[in-house]
């Protein structure tokens, strides 16, 4: 809070955080391996990891389901509030037990639900596994939902949605998914809104939970100081029992990109002292074959500090105090984003800037040493992404939830080492929206109203009206 | 008793980590010219860190450069005599680093991170920074447009950020701890070429820095290469100490921040702290801990679970001076400030009054403890700590002593330390809503 920093840029490999690991290797070595693990399939359908780790003695465990926001329907909220729910007590522990069990030692317990996986995670000493895996395995497989506390989250959820909205940077991705995607599940907001989080019972949450929560849908990832084989009989007696019911669920489409045309999203913030935009388009999905080459061409673009859109908009102009660009994938497609803020007055200026940048993809293209300082980049970046059991556990429950193959992670060198310009230029083409963009901005609508004219036909939002949608 | 298993348990648990770093791994020297290096060797990933640590933050300005530090923070990025505009950060990042910095109201503090076969690059170019940093007015330029940018995206998105600042305003009306880090807008336009060359040569002396170097890395090749690359750089004259101490507080101070989006108000209770490097110092993190740390923490259970706040927290500053500790909620809808200010009051008096429990005390002593591992869990949380250790707590040796001092403290500790500090005349209350009643 009283710290103030260079620099918020989050490198685009943040988002390789699925997608690779490394072995301890020595410090020349350019020999990035997945750590040795053992995956065991039980006969109920739910899978085990299990990656052992001396270093500290702490174990990491997760459980992570395929249920998301994509399943809400016309109940938005209702996978993210299932996924908090579970931590209000099981059958046997009320909510006061189960959070002074896991606080008297130091562990750490926390849920959440996202657009298409569920995690409850833990985090403990090595010595309160016997305790504390149990009382996992109850939180996951006999969830009590107590309505009195069902009651209490639901406002507390209620409340926080209201307050997300006071700050553009909370809620800003949500609209441009939302935008993109408009009615299809991919294009609902996660946390839902403060309509239908009000309308959610306790007859929907079980119901949602009897339906998503099946082994056969899940999977127990443990990574830390244990031992496999006694890990695997303990998590086979802890998790046996637990069956899943009816016939396995169905993958169903859950939308595409709506870029058929230029157009503007404008959500009027009448308080607002500057304007966050995000532009861009369709992007691709988690386990695209192109997945790791994109990462190393979209750091150019914005993805580290001395890339493009930073350069042009911080560096070179002073604009803004930070400008990058990602691509946030998801199972089945994705989307690509620039994304930024400036003071109101600059807004025209921002704009114009970050979409000239961007072109140069095309009219400039990327040179070869610029190309060769982002291999090494994500390279050189990479080793500190996965140097902790948690680190390495929210790899594996990621690659479980994304259908992502340990191939993409083994590759990983070859396929960035082998990137050269010309395929950079395949890639660019195949993958980067160039034309008909999407643009998104949260600011004072009077005072850039006639600015957002000229990036598409425009929608106007109130900031202040529930939900994400016009 | 049950908490005496528990304790038991983490204990036990943790004594192999407690040897996974112990002090004797860790090495230091000191150049002639006084730039002190501690070195950890750690050989689990094929990278190391350098995170260079300068005594000067927001405490050293005065009116007219409040804010000076922190955009010379930035300005140490933008070009010395051997690496121009931008070359800093381009070379750095060809060869797989990348860097941050931050500055606070005592330090500022440079981070790189890079594959360990880097190490040298990353010394030529910090060394040339401090040896011959070049302040280029057109760069002067442009960043000042970022660091606004940087000040208004904070009052933007976070109330929290435009309580505090407030707060700190009232709460301190002599010392530099009054103003926020990031300075006031009209001194971010106004400062001038001759306030950045002062700024440079008052602080930046390699005698008023401590490096840390953690890694996957040799200690004596690290020391070869800091005294070939720093070793040239001279001392100078240490900068002035701070003068002024702030007068003591003799009564409970109010502010109020009117911003129109606000959903539900925001409540800071900021009470009078000593400094980081004093005896009371691990007694009153306990106390921000059992207050405002996890589900069972006393604010959670008294405001978030009772419906009259969304989100509580205890933090506090860690400085040379005297400083704050916050303790903030976030109001549940429809609860007025006044109702939620009644039963935070309420929950710090019951801790006065009745004290701690051993039980609840020792969940403390787990999670502190706890957490204490988690932070030495890599190579950038280790380099953190020492540096942390070494500039605030005056030895970073004091690190590997911070489980024995959470041990020894007792119930009563806490009961004192919290009748001590949590007083009513040494509070500054801030409130943040859409507007005033």
């Amino acid at each position: 809070m009283h710290h103030t920093t260079k620099h918020t840029l989050r490198p685009a490999v943040a988002a390789l955080a699925g997608a690779l690991a490394l072995a301890a290797a020595s410090a020349h070595s350019a020999e990035f391996r997945l750590p040795q693990f053992e995956t065991v399939k039980l006969p109920s359908g739910l899978t085990l990891y299990l990656m052992e780790r001396h270093e500290v003695p702490l174990i990491s465990v997760r459980a992570v389901i395929k249920a998301g926001a994509v399943q809400d329907g016309a109940q938005a909220g209702l996978s993210n509030l299932t996924g908090d729910a579970l931590l209000l007590g099981s059958r046997s522990h009320s909510k006061a037990e189960i959070d002074q069990a896991f606080d008297f030692r130091g562990a750490r317990l926390a849920g959440g639900a996202g657009t298409e996986s569920s995690t409850v995670q833990a985090n403990f000493a090595k010595l309160d596994s016997a305790t504390l895996l149990p009382l996992f395995a109850e939180i996951i497989q006999q969830p009590g939902f107590d309505a009195a506390e069902l009651a209490k989250l639901r406002t507390r959820k209620v409340n926080g949605l209201k307050q997300a909205k006071e700050s553009p940077r909370n809620v800003v991705n949500q609209y441009y998914r939302a935008m993109l995607f408009g009615a299809t599940p991919y294009g609902q907001p996660a946390g839902g809104t403060v309509q239908s989080v009000t309308a959610l019972t306790q007859q929907d949450v079980q119901q949602y939970y009897q339906r998503y929560y099946r082994p056969d849908n899940a999977a127990i990832i443990v990574v830390g100081d244990f031992d496999t084989a006694a890990m695997r009989a303990q998590l086979a007696s802890l998790f046996g029992g637990w069956q899943a019911s009816g016939p396995a669920l169905p993958a169903p489409d859950y939308g595409k990109v709506q870029a058929d045309r230029a157009r503007v999203w404008l959500v009027n913030k009448p308080d607002a002292i500057e304007t966050t935009f995000i532009i861009g388009g369709v992007g691709i999905a988690r386990n695209d074959p192109d997945y790791v080459p994109l990462q190393v061409l979209n750091t150019i673009v914005g993805g580290r500090f001395t890339s493009w859109l930073n350069d042009e908009l911080r560096v070179n102009s002073g604009l803004t105090y930070g400008a990058r660009s990602e691509f946030a994938t998801l199972s089945q497609t994705g989307t690509f984003a620039m994304s930024s803020f400036t003071a109101l007055p600059k807004t025209a200026a921002a704009l114009e800037l970050a979409n000239q940048t961007y072109q140069r993809l095309w009219t400039k293209g990327i040179d070869a040493a610029t190309l060769e300082s982002a291999k090494a980049y994500v390279k050189g970046q990479f080793p500190p992404r996965y140097e902790t059991g948690e680190q390495l556990a929210g790899l594996l429950g990621d690659m479980y939830a994304s259908n992502v193959g340990r191939e993409q992670i083994d590759n990983f060198m070859r396929d960035v080492d082998s990137l050269t310009p010309q395929r950079a230029k395949q890639l660019v083409d195949a993958h980067f929206p160039r034309l008909k963009l999407q643009t998104l901005l949260i600011g004072k609508a009077d005072a850039i109203r006639a600015t957002a004219a000229s990036y598409g036909e425009v929608t106007e939002l109130q900031i202040s009206a529930d939900g994400f949608q016009p | 008793m049950k908490w005496k298993v528990l304790a038991a348990s983490v204990l036990l648990g943790l004594s192999s980590a407690a040897h996974a770093v112990t002090a004797s791994e860790v090495q230091t020297f000191t150049l002639a010219n006084g730039m002190k290096f501690i070195v950890l060797e750690s050989h689990t990933i094929p990278n190391a860190n350098m995170y260079t640590f300068w005594k000067v933050g927001s405490r050293n300005e005065a009116p007219g450069i409040t804010g000076l530090s922190h955009f010379f923070e930035h300005m140490m990025f933008n070009g010395s005599k051997n690496f121009g505009p931008k070359a800093f950060d381009r070379t750095m990042e060809a060869k797989g680093g990348s860097n941050n910095a931050y500055t606070s109201n005592d330090l500022t503090v440079y981070q790189d991170w890079f594959p360990a076969s880097s190490l040298e690059t990353i010394f030529t170019l910090e060394s040339d920074r401090i040896a011959h940093l070049s302040i280029d007015p057109k760069m002067v330029a442009s960043e000042r447009g970022v660091v606004l940018s940087e000040r208004s995206t904070g009052l933007e998105n976070s109330n929290m950020r435009m309580l505090h600042e407030e707060i700190n305003g009232v709460a301190f009306r002599a010392h530099p701890y009054s103003w926020s880090v990031i300075g006031n807008e009209s001194d971010i336009k106004a400062w001038t070429q001759e306030d950045l060359q002062r700024y440079f040569n008052t602080y930046y002396a390699p005698n008023n820095a401590v490096a840390v170097i953690v890694g996957d890395v040799k200690a004596d090749a690290v020391k070869k290469l800091a005294t070939r690359y720093f070793g040239t750089i001279p001392a100078r004259a240490l900068p002035p100490a701070v003068r002024t101490v702030e007068p003591e507080q003799k009564g409970e101070r109010r502010v109020f921040v009117a911003k129109e989006s606000a959903t539900s108000a925001n409540l800071v209770f900021a009470y009078k702290i000593p400094q980081a490097n004093h005896a009371d110092y691990y007694a009153l993190e306990v106390l921000q801990t059992l207050l405002g740390d996890g589900k069972t923490s006393r604010l959670y259970r008294a405001l978030v679970e009772q419906q009259l706040a969304t989100q509580v927290s205890a933090s506090s500053m860690e400085g040379f001076d005297p400083g704050l500790m916050y303790i903030s909620a976030v109001a549940a809808a429809n609860v007025t400030p006044a109702q939620l200010e009644q039963a935070m009051l309420a929950a710090l008096n019951d801790l006065v009054q009745n004290g701690v429990t051993a039980e609840e005390l020792q969940k403390v002593k787990n999670q502190k403890l706890l957490n204490y591992y988690r932070a030495l869990e890599t190579i950038n949380g280790k380099a953190q700590q020492l540096g942390n250790y070494e500039v605030l707590f005056g030895d970073y040796k004091k690190l590997f002593e911070v489980p024995a001092a959470y041990e020894r403290l007792t119930p009563a500790d806490i009961q004192t330390v919290a009748a001590r500090y949590l007083k009513k005349s040494q509070r500054t209350v801030g409130v943040l809503a859409a507007r005033e009643d």
